[in-house]
């Protein structure tokens, strides 16, 4: 098993970080940059900044915060929302993101996961789902939970496979912000039939919560939000637990014997 | 004495570098100009995206011979991740494509099967120990020589180096059961396959001592 | 079918004004703007934010209800709820914090949803609560809405009429004389001001037995017999009076924000959001449980121009969870949409085709509001959207 690695999500509605339940009812929390800037010092190993309304304003806002972000960050970060062409890929990149992820613009047309994965290479291509859990299976929503799209999450995950994508953000649209436990039936569905990384998010609430994704659900890594945010759980808390139920993580050289 | 160069050829995360360097407090200039690149006193060949994408943009942009006539002044050169990678001679990603050819070896595809059948997941992504296993040198003379021996390091790739010659493996890591080089030095040529940008402070004090080499 | 004269009967401006600092019009029956162009709504918010001491509020609260507890096992407070967020709070915050022993009452809805029943169910098994369900007759409630959609141009009237007479009855009938309601919409939305620094909901001028100016022989020539009519009835006058009935709100003792309503439903009464969001607007957690609703806020925004998106969004901007922009971006993509999952099921309900739905809709235009474009479709002339 390689190294799991553990995000920290923020998902921002510029220039706020916002935190909901089930993508309802945002609550202002903070300024983003000085959230990131706290989790790469706890040790987060990649930070997630998804722009929640870049489809309501058909564009993304997150350059500046990313620019300001990076300033002081030095870990990996994926920028997600909005991203519609290689254009705003090539924003995204250049303002200092080292992944975008994609919903909306790769369901309408997915050929884009080739193009972006072709030219920027896949490690730099994420596809974000969003899964909402409908009569034994999930089906991929998208604009923030709102729409659903009618593909089913498993077989749109084959195929964005296919299409070249390089990781998968996987989402449970029913479990993100209730701190009630992840999806792991949902993890598990799609980690078994990919061979791309799968990172889970949505529904941490304890520290157990991450051994069950990892151990039940196969995830390569795992995204957290709202226990980071509201402070119930640090990143350090996260690694320590993990190291101690055999969960391959980066050592930090603080912990190392 | 001219700043440390970091090469625009239209691939990589320069900003990150850039920054990187900041942070430890050195000035960095961004230039695609072969004349600045030939005179820099140390020089950055960062990169994401394809191989062969990368070549052609480089030549496209006739910095090939830039590089190569820096290379023979002697002054270090620092490769990054597709940096690293199109130091060697040749590609398989998308197609066959030649590399500058710097140091004797191909880049091929991370071999998808690990030995005891299990699918090992392309890209390689995420944290992986430096060693310094199957290295014939030490680290002392390299930019490696701030960090330590199992210090974690940010990876993020689809394609490995295959050296012709293991006495320029600086550094290895082990990706379940595979080993993977990290870092390889031939003289004053310097590839990280990782991105010591994203590394958090243990990347950092490796740009650091690059730029005191 | 006759274009009504919504300005005469609504008492409505000429002139369409935008509130300059939420997403709401001056076409909100009610509504008034002071002279920076500010509804009433967003002044109070601003009153509510800055002038109010919450803590004597409090212990306002905390002296009323010590009057009215009983502490001898029977109910001391009615609470109007319907198992979600708004009422939801209230009841749990009355029985938990307050240690009241809330009845709570729920006026069924014309057709309920499944997350609407479900989120009932969770309230009374979760947050732990007696409730009391009044459903109609729903042969005489189809009467009813259909009639009311026909003449007053809003089917939800019947819903409208018993929750707030049910409560009364419920409140006599069981010997408690406190009423606790969520907010007071007028004050909080923009209305009616006169209420604005009061709890009490001014009886003195109840009446019990007719709305909207309709006696019991004009609903009689609707086909609506006295009988029909009797459950949306209050109780009278004399027995309000009788059981020293007050109705307060609680918006007036605790700063009502109706997003913290949900953060603390989903906490403490198994409250769940919806599927998808609702049609015409965005959101997935307010007004869930009835699958005709739809068609009142639809009604909203023929006859206003205002739409749910708008009505949520002007809130919501009120109190400081979205930016003015972020609102008119929202009601430009979703007010007045009309509903794709309901529609049918409610013009079955309502027994009228479609023809006959757009005959109606179409009479409520008010040509000061609406014009038709170039390919002859309805528009309206005004949007807080526009540049």
């Amino acid at each position: 098993m390689r190294n799991i690695r553990i995000i920290a999500r923020l998902d921002i509605k510029a220039p706020n970080l916002v935190k909901g339940i089930q993508f309802e009812g945002l609550r202002k929390i903070g300024n983003p940059s000085d959230f990131a800037l706290k989790y790469y010092l706890q040790g987060a190993d990649e930070i997630f900044c998804d722009d929640i309304v870049a489809s309501l304003y058909e564009r993304n806002s997150l350059l500046d915060i990313i620019n300001s972000t990076t300033n002081n960050v030095f870990i990996p970060i994926t920028v997600g929302g909005g991203i519609r062409s290689i254009e705003d890929v090539t924003s995204a990149l250049n303002s200092g993101a080292d992944k975008v992820s994609i919903n909306t613009a790769a369901i309408k047309n997915p050929s884009l996961i080739t193009e972006i994965s072709e030219k920027f290479g896949s490690q730099c291509m994420v596809l974000s789902i969003q899964a909402k859990a409908k009569s034994g299976n999930w089906e991929a929503y998208y604009d923030n939970g709102r729409e659903s799209s009618g593909l089913d999450v498993i077989e749109w995950a084959k195929k964005a496979q296919d299409l070249g994508v390089g990781e998968i953000f996987l989402t449970s649209v029913d479990r993100e912000g209730t701190a009630k436990g992840m999806d792991i039936e949902l993890i598990k569905a799609v980690t078994s039939v990919v061979s791309v990384p799968v990172v889970a998010s949505g529904g941490v609430g304890s520290l157990k919560d991450v051994e069950l994704a990892v151990k039940d659900g196969g995830a390569d890594a795992i995204s957290i939000a709202h226990v980071l945010h509201y402070e119930e759980l640090t990143i350090n808390k996260i690694r320590q637990y993990c190291i101690e139920k055999n969960i391959p993580v980066r050592k930090l050289s603080e912990y190392r014997a | 004495m001219s700043d440390i160069v970091i090469i625009d050829y239209g691939h990589g995360n320069l900003k990150s570098i850039q920054r990187g360097f900041k942070e430890i407090g050195k000035k960095t200039i961004l230039s695609s100009n072969p004349s600045v690149i030939s005179k820099a006193n140390r020089l950055v060949l960062p990169g994401v995206g394809s191989f062969g994408s990368g070549m052609r943009h480089l030549e496209e942009l006739g910095l090939v011979d830039a590089v190569n006539g820096f290379v023979e002044k002697g002054n270090p050169l620092l490769g990054i991740c597709l940096g690293m990678q199109i130091l060697f001679n040749s590609g398989t990603e998308h197609g066959m494509h030649k590399g500058l050819g710097l140091i004797p070896g191909d880049v091929i595809k991370i071999i998808e099967k690990s030995e005891n059948g299990n699918i090992r997941k392309i890209p390689h992504i995420g944290w992986s120990a430096l060693t310094t296993l199957g290295c014939q040198s030490g680290w002392e003379d390299s930019c490696l020589n701030g960090i330590s021996d199992g210090d974690y390091v940010y990876f993020v790739h689809s394609y490995m180096a295959m050296l012709e010659d293991n006495k320029y493996l600086l550094s290895q890591c082990n990706d379940e059961g595979l080993l993977i080089p990290a870092a390889v030095k031939k003289d004053n040529i310097t590839g990280l396959q990782f991105h010591p940008e994203k590394s958090g402070r243990i990347g950092l004090q490796i740009l650091s001592d690059f730029s005191n080499l | 079918m006759k274009n009504k004269n919504i300005l005469e009967k609504y008492n409505l401006p000429e002139k369409v004004e935008f509130c300059k600092e939420c997403t709401t019009s001056n076409q909100r029956p009610r509504i008034t703007f002071d002279k920076n162009g500010v509804c009433s709504a967003c002044n109070f918010a601003k009153h509510k934010q800055k002038a109010i001491n919450w803590d004597k509020r409090e212990k306002e609260l905390i002296s009323l209800l010590d009057k009215h507890r009983k502490n001898d096992g029977s109910y001391d407070v009615v609470v109007p709820v319907s198992g979600g967020k708004d009422g939801g709070f209230v009841a749990h915050m009355l029985k938990y914090k307050y240690g009241m022993n809330p009845l709570t009452v729920t006026w069924s809805p014309s057709i309920y949803t499944e997350i609407g029943r479900k989120n009932l169910d969770n309230f009374i098994n979760i947050g732990g609560f007696d409730n009391i369900l009044g459903s109609v007759n729903g042969k005489t409630h189809q009467k009813m809405a259909r009639n009311s959609f026909l003449k007053m141009g809003d089917n939800f009237l019947p819903f409208i009429y018993g929750q707030a007479n049910f409560p009364l009855k419920m409140a006599v009938q069981h010997n408690i004389s406190l009423v606790m309601y969520g907010e007071n919409g007028e004050v909080e939305y923009g209305g009616d001001m006169t209420l604005a620094n009061s709890p009490i909901k001014d009886l003195s001028h109840y009446d019990g037995i007719f709305f909207s100016n309709m006696s019991p022989e004009d609903w009689k020539k609707e086909g609506i017999s006295k009988s029909d009519i009797a459950p949306y009835l209050g109780p009278s006058k004399i027995d309000v009076e009788r059981n020293n009935t007050e109705i307060h709100f609680f918006g007036y003792y605790h700063f009502w924000d109706p997003q913290e309503c949900f953060y603390y439903c989903v906490k403490n009464t198994g409250f769940e959001v919806n599927d998808v969001r609702s049609e015409g607007t965005y959101s997935k957690y307010a007004s869930l449980d009835d699958q005709t609703d739809w068609l009142h806020y639809f009604l909203a925004y023929i006859k206003f121009g205002i739409g749910r998106a708008t009505s949520d969004t002007a809130h919501e901007v009120r109190d400081g969870k979205i930016t003015r922009e972020e609102g008119m971006m929202l009601v430009k993509k979703f007010d007045g949409e009309l509903s794709k999952k309901y529609f049918e099921i409610t013009l079955n309900y309502l027994n009228i085709t479609e023809k006959e739905f757009w005959e109606v809709v179409d009479s409520w235009r008010s040509p000061h509001l609406w014009e038709k474009d170039e390919n002859l479709q309805w528009k309206l002339k005004y949007t807080v959207w526009m540049k």
